[in-house]
């Protein structure tokens, strides 16, 4: 009887082994399982036939007890497990929470119908997968939506009609319409829902062009097609708006954004965003360092000083190639509905930044508030000429260190527009919301949610937006390779083996 | 609890008064080592392949998501040491109580202010020093990368909890296989075809398309996908009730054995 | 866990064994034994090999649980009050019953500890067991390095360790030269009279030199039980053991 169990359990053994060593259960497995398990199934009646040694009343009461405590064991077991599954209690445990869903996602899922449904199509040897799949749990946790699979071999048909063309894509489908999303991110999937949901556009957001300004038609990196697409994603109608040919700003403005005019804006144009500011409006201005355009004189006149010079910190090492600290990281953040989901850990990167300090309030009731601030060891450079070169600016001696604005933000509670009162979010740089870095760390969240303030949406929608993440790609070093080789790979099991000798003689001597 | 911290002491004392305890964990390491030194390898010169100019580099943003250290290093490893420890922690536990079994020892236990649950307890938490310390060699190595490669020493945590979860559930197995018998071969053996039965059970689902409830069930008991969230960062209380559960009815079968053994 | 009764303090244990029956499958171990040992008595329990000695013994020791019938120490059961028991017993079985990778002293440790003795109190017992047993010069020796012999005595001392009233020791002298079974049976004979001895051997003289009383058990069933003179000192007390002879006690 021993025999049988044990060869049958070796049979089970190798059977499952060329499962796992060659990814399919073929003839032998299926034989060697069919054996083992029938083995091991007739050695048990055996040993239940011979085993008549429990009649006792005390060995009954001995076996019943114990039995009645594994029962307990494994139902307990199963029912919290159950119990916890469908409570979803997880913890993310990333450095970037990676998969926690953004309270946007959430929002949205519960904006959307009941029928919304994912399906992740795969190949299985795909590494992807195992992310995609966590990814795909943390959605099916929320209970909005219901989450399968399908093996891309087994659903040609699903494939062609979703047109899709690689492993590891996730097709979403409610009502009736699908968004196919081939790389899946939180990001990239809450896009598609977004699409998915199709957002009365009500709002209107107007960008300023014809003097030189930031083109949100421009996809290369300097171009901002990339913030046109956010704000088309986040529901608002984009328009351009030629300055020089208008003489008011379209009533339907729910906001405009100026990007850093390359030439100076013409005394009609700055007359006619003073009345439209006057007017209760609200507007995205963005300075950069070394153009003068009337912007920041316009700026000064609703309260913010803006001097044309570099915060220079060196708390953010060099970046980008620039000389250090031109390009600061801040992680220091205002009390603001625009700055509240951003803390330290979640910082915003800027390029080249000029001060904007909210210095005086032109009436007593306005409200200015600086939001973002770089670190208390900055210092202002007006040495943009070595900046521009990428050299270390040669003013730092004479300059003085302190903390300084890089956005600020207005409230005028005034206008001819009823309840609505003019706001300003002036930022000291453009190149946050550029191609190149809107997706960069948190700065999406940071530009998306001064536009929902200045728009004045619901303070609910100033929200911290899905993770676009950046693996780390960057190898490690041959050095830092061959220490972490030879210190933990080769150094600890040496100490182990010259353990090993030392036990085995004192076993042999002691 | 003197008599239980006593049956403690006991058997550290006679697992690292044996020269096996030792070359096990030399062999973890070793093992460990090789196989991430070769992914980190194999790795590097993927991404300077993508990398060099004629591919684009890092500037042209040419180089897909899938190949970071996350992906193609670390989670590979994670893999091998899961199947690592399959192979190497029953050969731990089989000594555990076939051994004693053996020698006969187990009758001078029984004789002692020990219950049959405390000698049991004894020898789980033990087994359970072991594995964990087999753990922790093993993830020296990766652990330095983690720190490195900028994932975070709560990510790193996160693993590690992955990992000793399912080391102790493996070791559970094979302490309640070893309960059962007086033969360590027969303890490993048994502890083997468990432990690859419950790892995965793909091998069944794919002859239960027809009953996908059943398919189901079988997906929850299986120990690898319990796994796999672990390696992302993610702590799934579920899991951890799932791996404790494995624990907890090992360790009343490993009682029940103890008793049978007095009642045959 | 119950004290000792009063009239058993410092005497030993009184141990009832009432038609005790031991079944593995269909093979009959112990058929329907019943015997009593007094508080101090040095009690032999004799056979061939295969009688039942073994058996009976687990069975006392709680090891075993009865297919009927049941056994008693003072009144408890070694099965529902096995700390009480084992509080009160000491337990030698044969050489192999030790851990051979543990040193002497740190093997006597374990013993006194997993006994109840903590701290000083088993610091105390481990260096007087080791005096009584002369194995103070060996305390650090390996056990498994230890002549058979030695071994031996080390299995003896930690019966010893908690000064217990019942003293039970299966085949103490198995294997060992006369020098060495002259040593093991002066600890016993030092422990007649102040505590209870179950001695379980197929050593004639080793029963007639120590045991006060004796049974002797033939194929699990009890053939003979008596004062020792009486049951040994018989023409031919091998008859005893050979199988198909039956005597009454």
């Amino acid at each position: 009887m021993r025999g049988l169990a044990l060869a049958g359990a070796i049979a089970i053994v190798f059977g499952l082994g060329s499962n796992y060593a060659t990814g399919e259960l073929g003839i032998f497995g299926r034989v060697n399982l069919l054996a083992g398990g029938t083995a091991l199934i007739v050695a048990a009646v055996m040993a239940l036939r011979r085993s008549r040694g429990f009649g006792t009343p005390v060995a009954r009461g001995l076996l019943l007890r114990r039995g009645a405590i594994l029962l307990l064991l494994v139902l307990a077991s199963i029912g919290l497990e159950r119990a916890t599954a469908r409570a979803g209690l997880r913890f993310d445990w990333t450095l970037d929470q990676r998969h926690a869903l953004s309270p946007a996602v959430i929002e949205l899922l519960g904006e959307l119908p009941d029928d919304l449904t994912a399906t992740l199509f795969y190949d299985a040897e795909d590494p992807r997968v195992r992310g995609t799949r966590v990814l795909m749990e943390s959605f099916r946790g929320t209970g909005e939506m219901a989450v399968g699979e399908r093996v891309l071999d087994e659903a040609a048909s699903e494939a062609d009609r979703f047109g899709i063309t690689s492993s590891n894509s996730v097709v979403l489908e409610s009502e009736g319409r699908y968004e196919l999303v081939g790389r899946p991110s939180e990001g990239s999937i809450w896009e598609a829902l977004e699409r998915l949901r199709q957002r009365d556009r009500r709002e209107v957001v107007y960008y300023t062009r014809g003097a030189g300004e930031g083109d949100l038609r421009r996809s290369d990196e300097l171009g901002y097609s990339g913030l046109a697409e956010a704000l088309a994603t986040e529901g608002y109608q984009v328009r351009d708006l030629v300055l020089p040919a208008t003489q008011a700003i379209p009533d339907d403005a729910a906001a405009l954004l100026v990007i850093a005019p390359e030439r100076g804006l013409r005394p009609e144009s700055l007359a006619s965003l003073q009345r439209y500011l006057e007017g209760g409006g609200g507007l995205l201005a963005f300075l950069e360092p070394g153009k003068s355009s009337g912007l920041a004189e316009l700026l000064e006149v609703w309260g913010f000083d803006s001097p044309d010079a570099v915060v220079v910190d060196p708390a953010a090492g060099p970046v980008e190639g620039g000389a250090p600290g031109v390009h600061p990281l801040a992680h220091s953040y205002g009390d603001h509905p625009i700055t509240r989901v951003l803390n330290a850990n979640r910082m915003t990167f800027f390029l080249q930044t000029r001060p904007v300090e909210a210095a005086r309030k032109p009436r007593p009731e306005d409200r200015l508030r600086a939001i973002v601030y770089s670190s208390p060891r900055a210092w202002l450079s007006t040495d943009l000429e070595a900046i521009a070169r990428g050299q270390v600016p040669r003013d730092r001696d004479t300059a003085t260190t302190g903390r300084f604005a890089l956005v600020s933000t207005g409230a005028y509670p005034r206008g001819e527009r009823g309840e609505r009162e003019g706001r300003i979010v002036a930022f000291g740089d453009s190149g946050l919301a550029s191609n190149a870095y809107l997706r960069a760390l948190y700065n999406l969240d940071l530009v998306m949610n001064a536009v929902a303030w200045v728009a004045q949406r619901p303070e609910s929608t100033l929200t911290r937006r899905p993770n676009m993440l950046t693996e780390i790609q960057h190898p490690l070093t041959p050095q830092q390779t061959l220490v972490m080789f030879y210190g933990a790979g080769l150094l600890l099991p040496e100490l182990l083996l010259i353990a090993a000798g030392l036990a085995w003689i004192r076993r042999r001597t002691g | 609890m003197t008599a239980l911290r006593a049956l403690i002491r006991k058997e550290a004392a006679v697992l690292f008064g044996s020269p096996v305890a030792y070359l096990t964990l030399a062999m973890v390491g070793i093992v460990t080592a090789l196989v991430f030194f070769d992914h980190l390898r194999v790795y590097n010169q993927t991404l300077f392949v993508w990398s060099s100019s004629t591919m684009g580099g890092f500037e042209t943003d040419t180089i897909p998501d899938y190949i970071n250290l996350r992906v193609l290093v670390f989670l590979p490893v994670m893999e091998q040491l899961a199947l690592m420890l399959i192979g190497l922690v029953p050969l731990v536990t089989m000594r555990v109580f076939a051994e004693e079994r053996a020698r006969g020892t187990d009758e001078l236990l029984i004789t002692t202010q020990l219950s049959s649950g405390r000698i049991v307890a004894g020898k789980f938490i033990v087994a359970y020093g072991l594995v964990a310390l087999m753990l922790a060699v093993s993830f020296v190595y990766p652990a330095t990368s983690i720190v490195t490669a900028g994932l975070g020493l709560r990510h790193l945590a996160a693993v590690y909890t992955g990992l000793l979860a399912l080391g102790l559930g493996i070791a559970s197995i094979g302490l309640a296989c070893s309960a059962f018998t007086s033969s360590q071969l027969v303890a490993a053996v048994s502890a083997y075809a468990i432990a690859f039965v419950l790892y995965d059970f793909t091998w069944a689902t794919q002859f239960l398309a027809e009953q996908p409830a059943l398919a189901s069930f079988l997906d929850q008991l299986s120990m690898h996908p319990r796994f796999g969230g672990f390696a992302e960062g993610l702590v799934a209380v579920p899991d951890m009730v799932y791996f404790a559960g494995l624990g907890a009815v090992s360790f009343g079968l490993a009682w029940l054995s103890l008793d049978l053994e007095r009642v045959r | 866990m119950s004290e000792p009764s009063a009239s058993q303090a410092g005497r030993g244990c009184r141990i009832e064994a009432q038609d005790l029956v031991r079944r593995f499958g269909d093979h009959v171990a112990l058929d329907a034994v019943s015997l009593g040992v007094e508080p101090g008595e040095t009690f032999g329990l004799l056979g061939a090999n295969g009688a039942g000695k073994t058996t009976f013994i687990r069975l006392l020791t709680g090891y075993l649980v009865p297919s009927a019938g049941s056994v008693r120490v003072d009144g408890l059961s070694p099965i529902r009050d096995a700390r009480a028991v084992h509080a009160r017993m000491g337990f030698a079985a044969e050489t192999s019953r030790i851990y051979p990778e543990l040193r002497v002293r740190g093997f006597l440790r374990f013993a006194a500890g997993a006994r109840g003795l903590a701290g000083r109190d088993r610091e105390a017992a481990v260096e007087r067991t080791l005096a009584r047993f002369s194995l103070e010069h060996v305390a650090s020796r390996i056990v498994g390095n230890l002549s058979k012999g030695f071994q031996q005595r080390v299995s003896l001392a930690q019966a010893f360790l908690h000064d217990p009233p019942l003293l039970i020791v299966d085949e103490p002298t198995s294997g060992l030269d006369p020098l060495q079974r002259e040593e093991i049976r002066a600890q016993l004979a030092e422990a007649r009279g102040r505590r209870t001895v179950v001695l379980c051997t197929h050593d004639l003289a080793e029963a007639r030199a120590l045991a006060d009383r004796v049974a002797v058990l033939r194929a699990g069933r009890l053939v003979a039980l008596g004062a020792t003179e009486d049951v040994l000192g018989a023409d031919d007390p091998l008859a005893l053991f050979r199988p198909g002879d039956e005597a009454t006690a």
